[in-house]
């Protein structure tokens, strides 16, 4: 962290001026989406719009628990969510490793696949993707969708602990080698420890990823036991109309898992390498 | 031992995308219900429309927008949230919050915003007095771009944000505390320090986010489904419709590998850089 | 230097083996979780036939109690059939049902717009239920429902799917504004010059503009435009379907005409070009205009959007302006039986319930959607007292519909591009439609 040369650049003022204008913008609609999820639903088409609402009711949020199974919902995101983060972090601090540590033939050719793989896009995936899903018999469960997207996930992940991994000098891996420590042992207790940051911004990553998504959730899902929480929001965007107040409410409560994982994942974030172990 | 590495991943891979790609590939260049002589009657057509040639050129303004802004923005913010502020972690998890909200919904709550006459923006910007009229974001072809960049910079930048800072949190202060006592200026400190053992970190969410870009539907599709006229269509947005609007299957078919090859060949010097030995 | 490294590494190890193990620990009972819902969600054998119905209505009120209802009691009279609700949201509808019986799965009978039909058709996802209907009875079987229905239930001269809610456009209008700007809402509008001059009468900007129309590339877009195009004698397509019929004069005038309300007598309020179907609605639902067009879904809407309105009080319903001829366009829903049906006689059993005359009316009297049954439309008493409905069934025999081909979204899509390009002055309305002329023209002319 920087202490602050005598000469500053920027003065203070305008570091905290720079980070409430930034805080402005990224804060502005969610008290908009706030605000709108406790108005009823004929305020929320009002002209011109109020910021606070005139009458305000949690009749949204009930409504998406009992009418709209909101609940369902939860269960399958944040299970399908946590298990898409967590393995596809795993796999790819995995995979980052290997390319990071070992220099093998074909690892251009293989470092190039896993990119590539990502450049499709999805609307082309999805439909053969269903196939094998229905044969294996994984279509409308949770699994199938956490394969599907730990797969989407894994290439990002790779190059993410790629990068971090690279930065961790190979000569701690030496000094666990020479202790009598294994390769996994290295892997395990050096690595992951000190590449913390870059796990907790890959592991948020993908479960971002997973939760938001939208094509594939409805491709490969069909009954309501399946619906999650995005699907569920998606719904109340309807024929003819759009029930504000509930997607508003959706949308809120959806982000307060990614959130609350954020939070228990944030010290992680901050402890970072010390400075004995990289000077030479 | 590298193979124990890299094995599983790559079998995932393999199994789950890479058959449907290949699949895909094959789609449009042979034509469906068999036959086995190929045609590349798609990429013809393709190369000639004179929609796809502006799609594309809409996608590379996009994208380079949108990356530029987020790396710039990203880049900002991490470097401030590193110092010692007032309220740290709550600045942290409000630069945070766009990035938890879904991009379709981004799309649809935005869309409402500047919806021009019952939109919470212009109401804002007028109960600020920065506008007199109610301006017109997504109907106005000068501004549906920006607009869409705009709400494209509010939804990415947390992600470039948190591998920045990330990567400025492993860079040891003592680096720092030396060259500032030896008298370094600011600017000699971010460039000489900062930048350089950030170097790995800025090609990573770069290459991460110019993919990510391309590849960006659900926001552009909530917001303008590529309108007005085709102002706001991009190569993801043109090939959805294409699939599953018109039920042109072949020919999108030809779009995506079109668009993917692109990507590679931008990402091939990417490719080449990380895979040396530094 | 080693010593030090090694010191602070053994230090950091430690206070990280605990969080490390967690992790650990964590991930293998994810993982294990992850076998456990596999398995756990393999469906077992039913002895039941259960039949898989997905409908957009099922995640809409009302129409979502109202269906729940209807298939409790089609359970109820054929106990050996178990009705599986599938809602899918409503413009996600097409690519799921796509990708799922491309795959040889998907719902046994789903619900889709007629527009949607023509692709399904060519693509071979909709079940030939010629067989069906000659069991009941063939054409006498077929003789309740509009012709035109029927027609757009064809495929290569065979009946696809069965034919749902059929509605026409009409104008919906609000009288208590038509009073205040000195009009008699009594005396709505007959041709397109008299509603020019109403709107006139009616905009008295920033407060209130005439009418406006979708822009925004939606399918409710055509639903509007096309009386315009129609009634000025002009039409997309030549009559063989094979090229563009846009540089008509009557075609010119007709596009001139419509984009003129926005671009020269200013009738319709900013925005346009990106507004969709909801939108318009909002605007009438808070008198930001006076009139829409509209069907059966808008009064009920609008009243929901804003119940001050009092909107089945105050709106009114009447036949679209015409200039050369009487003509509207009419909005159709259709009901098809998936090929990969495993349970094809059930399927067909519960296809003649949704489209008997007792559930149409049904669905009239709860949602107030028009049949394409000729005997609720025009027979049934509830009909022809609703003030909205009665118009609107009054109509459907001037009604018109789009060509059925497959490439239609994508001229619609090059259409829609040209209105929105007129619309925001990016080109002159001649130069648009030339455009979108020629470019449809290149659709039509590929080879398949």
């Amino acid at each position: 962290m920087v202490k602050g040369s005598k000469r500053k650049f920027f003065s203070g003022i305008e570091i905290y001026g720079f980070l409430i204008l930034v805080s402005i913008y990224a804060i502005l609609p969610f008290i908009w989406m706030l605000s709108t999820s406790l108005k009823t639903e004929a305020e929320a088409f009002r002209v011109p719009p109020t910021w606070i609402p005139i009458k305000s009711t949690l009749d949204a949020y009930v409504s998406m628990w009992t009418k709209k199974h909101f609940g369902i919902y939860f269960l399958n995101s944040t299970v399908i969510s946590l298990a898409t983060a967590v393995l596809s972090t795993f796999f790819g601090a995995l995979a980052g490793y290997g390319f990071s540590r070992f220099f093998f033939k074909g690892r251009k050719f293989l470092i190039g696949f896993f990119l590539a793989t990502q450049m499709l896009p999805g609307v082309l995936l999805v439909g053969p993707y269903f196939k094998i899903l229905s044969k294996l018999g994984l279509y409308d469960t949770r699994t199938g969708l956490i394969i599907a997207f730990l797969t989407i996930c894994l290439p990002f992940s790779t190059w993410m602990m790629k990068g971090f991994i690279d930065r961790v000098p190979d000569a701690l891996d030496q000094a666990a080698l020479v202790d009598g420590c294994s390769r996994l042992g290295v892997f395990f207790r050096v690595i992951l420890p000190i590449s913390a940051p870059g796990m907790v911004a890959t592991i948020i990553f993908a479960f971002l990823l997973a939760w938001g998504d939208l094509l594939w959730v409805i491709c490969l899902t069909s009954t309501e036991s399946m619906v999650t929480v995005t699907l569920g929001i998606a719904r109340t965007v309807g024929e003819f109309q759009i029930i504000w107040p509930m997607l508003m409410a959706g949308a809120l409560m959806g982000g307060m898992p990614a959130i609350i994982l954020y939070l228990l994942l944030q010290r992680l974030l901050v402890q970072g390498l010390t400075a004995g172990a990289v000077k030479e | 031992m590298w193979i124990f590495f890299v094995l599983p991943g790559t079998i995932l891979l393999v199994l789950v995308l890479g058959f449907p790609a290949f699949q895909s590939i094959l789609y449009s260049i042979y034509p469906e219900g068999g036959g086995s002589s190929y045609n590349l009657n798609n990429y013809s057509i393709l190369f000639s429309d004179s929609v796809f040639r502006q799609v594309f050129g809409n996608t590379v303004l996009f994208v380079i927008l949108s990356v530029a802004s987020h790396l710039l923005l990203g880049l900002g913010v991490a470097l401030v949230l590193n110092r010692e502020i007032f309220a740290k972690p709550l600045f942290r998890l409000i630069a945070l919050l766009p990035w938890v909200v879904p991009d379709v919904v981004v799309g649809i709550i935005w869309r409402w915003m500047f919806d021009p006459v019952y939109g919470a923006f212009n109401d804002l910007l007028i109960k600020a007095g920065l506008i007199s009229t109610h301006v017109q974001w997504l109907s106005n072809p000068k501004l549906a771009l920006p607009s869409v960049i705009f709400v494209n910079l509010w939804r990415g930048f947390p992600f470039v944000m948190l591998i920045l800072l990330a990567g400025l949190q492993s860079i040891p202060s003592v680096l720092y505390e030396a060259a500032a006592i030896d008298g370094a200026s600011w600017w000699q400190l971010f460039a000489r320090i900062t930048l350089p053992s950030l170097k790995k970190m800025l090609v990573v969410a770069l290459a991460l986010d110019i993919v990510w870009e391309v590849r960006r539907f659900g926001l552009i599709q909530a917001m303008t489904q590529g309108g007005p006229g085709n102002i706001t269509e991009v190569l993801s947005t043109y090939i959805y419709k294409q699939y599953f609007q018109f039920f042109r299957f072949e020919y999108a078919s030809a779009v995506a590998v079109v668009m993917t090859a692109a990507l590679l060949m931008v990402s091939l010097p990417y490719i080449w850089m990380i895979s040396q030995e530094e | 230097m080693s010593f030090e490294i090694q010191i602070k590494f053994e230090f950091q190890t430690e206070r990280r083996r605990g969080k490390m193990k967690w992790f650990r620990i964590s991930s293998y009972v994810v993982l294990g979780m992850v076998v456990l819902i596999g398995f756990s969600s393999f469906v077992n054998a039913q002895e039941k036939v259960t039949l898989r119905f997905s409908d957009w209505h099922l995640a809409e009120a009302p129409w979502d109690k109202t269906l729940a209802e209807a298939m409790a009691l089609f359970e109820q009279r054929n106990p050996n059939i178990k009705i599986a609700l599938e809602p899918v949201s409503y413009k996600d509808k097409e690519t799921k049902y796509t990708v799922e019986i491309a795959a040889g799965k998907g719902p046994d009978i789903f619900h889709l717009h007629a527009f949607s039909l023509p692709m399904f058709f060519d693509k071979g996802y909709a079940k030939d239920l010629t067989p069906f209907i000659e069991k009941e009875g063939g054409a006498k079987f077929l003789e309740p429902w509009y012709p035109l229905c029927i027609n757009m239930m064809k495929h290569k001269g065979k009946v696809h799917a069965m034919p749902g809610d059929y509605m026409s456009m009409v104008l919906i209008y609000n009288t208590e504004l038509f009073k205040e700007a000195g009009l008699d809402p009594k005396k709505p509008p007959k041709t397109w010059e008299e509603f020019l001059e109403y709107n006139i009468k009616l905009t008295k900007p920033p407060e209130r503009w005439g009418v406006a129309v979708l822009g925004a590339k939606d399918p409710g877009f055509e639903l509007r435009f096309s009386p315009f195009l129609w009634s000025f004698g002009g039409d997309y397509l030549t009559p063989d379907n094979k090229k563009s019929a846009l540089n008509t004069p009557e075609a010119k005038e007709a596009f001139k005409y419509f984009i003129e309300l926005y671009t020269k007598y200013k009738v319709m309020p900013p925005g346009v070009p990106t507004m969709n179907a909801q939108d318009v609605r909002t605007q009438v639902a808070h008198r930001k205009i006076a009139w829409e067009i509209g069907s059966g879904w808008s009064a009920p809407i609008i009243n929901s959007i804003n119940p001050e309105l009092k909107a089945f009080d105050v709106l009114a319903a009447a036949p679209l302006p015409s200039k050369k001829k009487k003509v509207t366009t009419i909005w159709l829903s259709s009901w098809v039986m998936n090929p990969n049906t495993k349970h094809p006689k059930e399927a067909w059993e519960l296809l003649k319930f949704i489209t008997s005359k007792e559930m149409e009316l049904n669905w009239f009297v709860k949602n107030r959607v028009t049949s394409s049954r000729k005997d609720v439309s025009e027979k049934a008493p509830e009909i022809l007292k609703d003030k909205f409905a009665s118009v609107i069934a009054s109509q459907l025999p001037y009604g018109k519909v789009v060509p059925q081909i497959p490439q239609w979204p994508e001229i619609m899509d090059a259409f829609t591009t040209a209105v929105q390009e007129a619309f925001t002055e990016m080109k002159t309305p001649e130069k648009a439609l030339a455009d979108a002329h020629e470019r449809i023209n290149g659709i039509l002319a590929r080879k398949k």
